[in-house]
């Protein structure tokens, strides 16, 4: 299976581009394209300069999409919809609990407490979805409103602060978290998990009479899941530089919005990282363009359902266009 | 004969008694719990939430999912306020917004069949489109209301005739009945299960997917609509995100009913006992004095505790 | 039975482009065998005859009460008298969560309905005649068809597509997977069927069946017919070899 993932890459001078096309379909076209808009229409919001901000703005909603994925790719249903609500959980706990009342400020603490409040749920769901073997979307479901009440009750209004390393995350600094996800998933594909994961993703019977964990091998998905939604917690605690227990929900469809987008199969065994993050800087980039064009939020929740359903259609055309050519060849 | 019992009536018999358990518990726990007033409101609840549900169900048994329900609540609900508030005849109001509704839940079928593409996101998107439109239309401040007739129709306070209950009760009773009938005794609702039972061997057996998928999916986003309107008789004014709560509560009653989300399996019976779940739930935590937020995470709890009694899937190891 | 009249006629089939095209003819009370090496294109075929599939080339047509039917479709073909039981019966026959009954029904639901519903005394009736024609070993009908054996299963199948009530029977290796006593019975009942007028095609792995029910054997090799044979070659090591290109 390793061998063919490594010749895929390399295809040439433009292996990389003929990769994320097969990856994420429309979703590289579009973000070429909403590019061009951008800064054609508010170059100032994209000079070099305000890179450090702007990805600080994005870097949420493509935490969340990046932490979506795992899950996704593990297959057979495997999804985890308590995401968004993790991550106001998650930032709930570090602003309310670790800053303001036990004080501590120090990233060396806070980083580490968020990835594994994270994998901690994360590991409560894979066992709910693959131990207890509830259909993962009733499971995260059960996880979802469980996190939202204990949420609600633990801060039922926004309040605190963040350090300032932390706001720097948001900032100058906020390349930083998302390099730190995308290193870590680098470091799993080379892994033999991988392999393992896209294997039962893809034919989880196959998987299984060749001897793969099925159960194990989904279970780490979701913490995985997990710890990735513990990074986007930290992401979106910097920027909104408070806790909000209202923010995190709003990121689960969006999240699932954007790995859709990219390209990543809700029936597992396709997709990746790259194409998850592609779609959410897609979404980012369409809110983007239409609040600078001062467009009414409806008008963006037209064009963001539209462009959804577009991209996804065109990307199965195109697919179907594909396959019907290699049948007659 | 009661060993004859088929698994399936198992879980409705298994969540029926937990709706009746949990009624026995509230009548101990909370004085008043099963005065007259809260049982015709914790009945009016169910209907309505089992009435959302009818597509849900349909569309889980062929093997998908329909996250667009509570935005086309939120549609029925706001243009049908809107179109009577403008003095349109109410009955022609209902069978536009019905019909406008089924003509987008058959796009949703259409999509997600035709295209072999994930129902969960097709209908996220499109649903998305609705409101956006609907928003945009109304300019985000509804206006209009219902016609009393409505309000009296679906009033915790109405009562049918003789029964102490409003004629929505009833008549849900009636089309409860209805579904059974149709998914049991009917061409299309043999092959509904077929269809999410085995979806490869369905158009060996002269099942067209796509027909299917398109019609269930329309049924679907109908009674929706149908939702959405008795929400407005029941509210007395429009709302955008009426629907909102129906989202997940809609999954939750099918699967607590003991249906299958990997298609095939299920009945409407179940999903209507779901319902009643729901609301007993919702009611007893509300009358026990918890919080909102708590009352949320105790019910995610409830779900999964439930679904993992009787809603659990097969190993892999099973299906080789 | 000398129809002259064949029941279905494929004419100019060209299973590829640039294959050479070929004829078949299936008359009534006739069991055609076909056979060849896994994918060489007698799957195809059959597939071809019960319109799942378009062929490159050439036309399938069905003859019904004197006027010709052109198989486009499955629809098309059973409306036309052709009916299919497909290969793999897990993966494209049986519906695991429903029950009996329901399996032998699903595909001629229509004709159980009474005022619009479905009768469950209808189904049950035509069911019976099924059950005892094929001798189907089951305790409840309603009890799910995963709780039958497998050869009991395939019964079940083939009960769903002869309630088509078929002049042409398209069976793609029917006895895969089903135990010796089950399987003799299939061969009773496919000579029966032929008795009675229907025409039968059948693939199969198993050379020696063929050999066994059918006059005529059409032998695949490379997407192509490489030889039918019939009369006094009908014998395994004439097939094998000509499946193998050793011979013509």
């Amino acid at each position: 299976m390793s061998a063919v993932v490594r010749s895929d890459r390399k295809g040439g001078d433009f292996g990389w581009a003929r990769a994320a096309w097969q990856q994420a379909g429309f979703g590289p076209v579009l973000l070429v394209l909403l590019l061009a808009v951008n800064i054609a229409v508010n170059p100032a919001r994209f000079a070099p300069g305000a890179w450090g901000t702007l990805i600080g703005l994005a870097a949420p909603l493509i935490g969340a999409a990046l932490a979506s994925t795992p899950a996704i790719l593990g297959g057979r249903g495997g999804i985890d919809i308590s995401v968004g609500p993790l991550m106001g959980f998650i930032n709930a706990l570090i602003v309310l609990v670790l800053v303001q009342r036990l004080g501590i400020e120090t990233p060396w603490i806070i980083v580490p407490a968020a990835v594994l409040i994270g994998a901690a749920v994360g590991a409560g769901n894979g066992v709910l979805a693959t131990v207890l073997r509830i259909q993962p979307i009733v499971a995260t479901l059960g996880t979802y409103l469980i996190l939202i009440g204990i949420t609600l009750t633990i801060l039922p209004a926004p309040t605190g602060t963040v350090p300032a390393w932390l706001r720097a995350l948001g900032g100058p600094l906020s390349i930083l978290p998302l390099t730190a996800v995308f290193l870590a998933w680098i470091a799993i594909r080379r892994l033999p998990y991988y392999d393992h994961l896209m294997a039962v993703g893809s034919d989880d019977r196959a998987a299984y009479t060749a001897g793969i964990p099925v159960t194990l091998v989904r279970f780490l998905s979701y913490v995985i899941t997990g710890a990735f939604a513990g990074v986007a917690a930290l992401m979106m605690t910097a920027l909104i530089g408070s806790a909000d227990p209202s923010i995190g929900p709003t990121y689960t469809l969006m999240a699932i919005s954007a790995v859709a987008l990219g390209g990543v199969s809700l029936a597992g065994g396709r997709g990746g990282l790259l194409g998850a993050a592609i779609g959410a800087i897609d979404i980012f980039l369409l809110q983007s363009a239409l609040t600078y064009f001062n467009l009414s939020t409806f008008v963006l929740q037209i064009a963001y359902g539209v462009v959804l359903v577009l991209a996804i259609v065109l990307t199965a055309l195109h697919e179907r266009l594909l396959g019907r050519a290699k049948e007659t060849a | 004969m009661m060993s004859r019992w088929t698994s399936d009536q198992w879980r409705v018999a298994g969540s029926l008694t937990v709706a009746v358990g949990l009624h026995v518990l509230g009548t101990v726990l909370i004085p008043g719990y099963s005065s007259e007033f809260s049982i015709r409101a914790m009945l009016v609840l169910a209907s309505l939430l089992a009435i959302a549900s009818i597509g849900q169900t349909l569309v889980v048994i062929i093997g998908g999912i329909d996250l667009s329900i509570p935005f086309l609540i939120g549609f029925a609900n706001v243009v049908t306020a809107q179109l009577y508030g403008q003095g349109m005849n109410f009955a022609l109001v209902c069978l536009v917004v019905v019909a406008l509704a089924c003509l987008v839940g058959a796009v949703n079928g259409l999509i997600s069949s035709s295209l072999k593409l994930h129902p969960l996101i097709v209908t996220l998107g499109i649903g998305t489109i609705v409101q956006g439109t609907v928003l945009l239309w109304t300019g985000g401040f509804p206006s209009g209301s219902a016609p009393p007739a409505l309000s009296e129709f679906v009033s915790i306070g109405g009562s049918a005739g003789v029964l102490p209950v409003p004629w929505l009760v009833p008549c849900f009773v009636v089309l409860a009945a209805l579904i059974v009938v149709v998914l049991a005794r009917t061409p299309y609702g043999r092959r509904v299960f077929a269809l999410g039972s085995n979806p490869r061997a369905a158009p060996l057996a002269l099942i067209n997917p796509i027909a299917m998928w398109t019609i269930t999916f329309a049924v679907s986003a109908g009674f929706a609509a149908v939702t959405g309107i008795l929400l407005l008789g029941f509210t007395g004014s429009a709302y955008g995100e009426v629907g909102q709560p129906y989202l997940f509560q809609t999954i939750a009653a099918v699967v607590i009913g003991g249906t299958a989300l990997v298609g095939g399996r299920g009945s409407y019976v179940g999903t209507v006992a779901g319902a009643l779940v729901l609301t007993e739930i919702n009611t007893l935590l509300i009358g026990l004095g918890l919080q909102p937020s708590v009352v949320q995470a105790v019910l995610g709890a409830v779900i999964v505790l439930l679904v993992s009694f009787y809603g659990r899937d097969p190993h892999v190891r099973t299906s080789i | 039975m000398a129809d002259a009249e064949p029941r279905l006629s494929a004419r100019g089939i060209a299973l590829k482009a640039g294959a050479e095209p070929f004829d078949l003819d299936v008359g009534a009370g006739e069991i055609v065998g076909l056979a060849g090496l896994d994918g060489h294109g007698q799957e195809r075929f059959i597939e071809v005859l019960a319109g799942l599939h378009a062929p490159a080339a050439g036309s399938v047509v069905s003859r019904r009460d004197g006027a010709d039917h052109a198989v486009t479709s499955l629809r098309r073909a059973i409306a036309g008298g052709v009916a299919y039981l497909p290969r793999d019966r897990r993966a494209t026959g049986i519906f695991p969560t429903m029950s009996i009954v329901d399996n032998f029904a699903i595909a001629t639901v229509g004709q159980d309905r009474r005022f619009g519903l479905i009768s469950r005394r209808e189904r049950r009736r035509r069911y019976d005649y099924y059950r005892e024609r094929l001798s189907i070993v089951a305790q409840q009908p309603r009890n799910a068809i995963t709780t039958l054996s497998g050869g009991n299963q395939q019964k079940v199948l083939l009960a769903r597509a002869l309630a088509h009530k078929p002049d042409v029977l398209l069976l793609n290796d029917p006895t895969r997977g089903v135990d010796i006593a089950t399987r003799q019975t299939l061969y009773a009942v496919f000579r029966e069927l032929a008795a009675e007028g229907v025409g039968l095609v059948i693939l199969s792995t198993e050379i020696e069946e063929m050999l066994l029910l059918c006059r005529r054997i059409v032998v695949f090799r490379e997407q192509q017919v490489a030889s039918t044979v019939t009369g006094d070659d009908l014998a395994a090591e004439r097939i094998i070899s000509i499946m193998f290109g050793r011979a013509q």
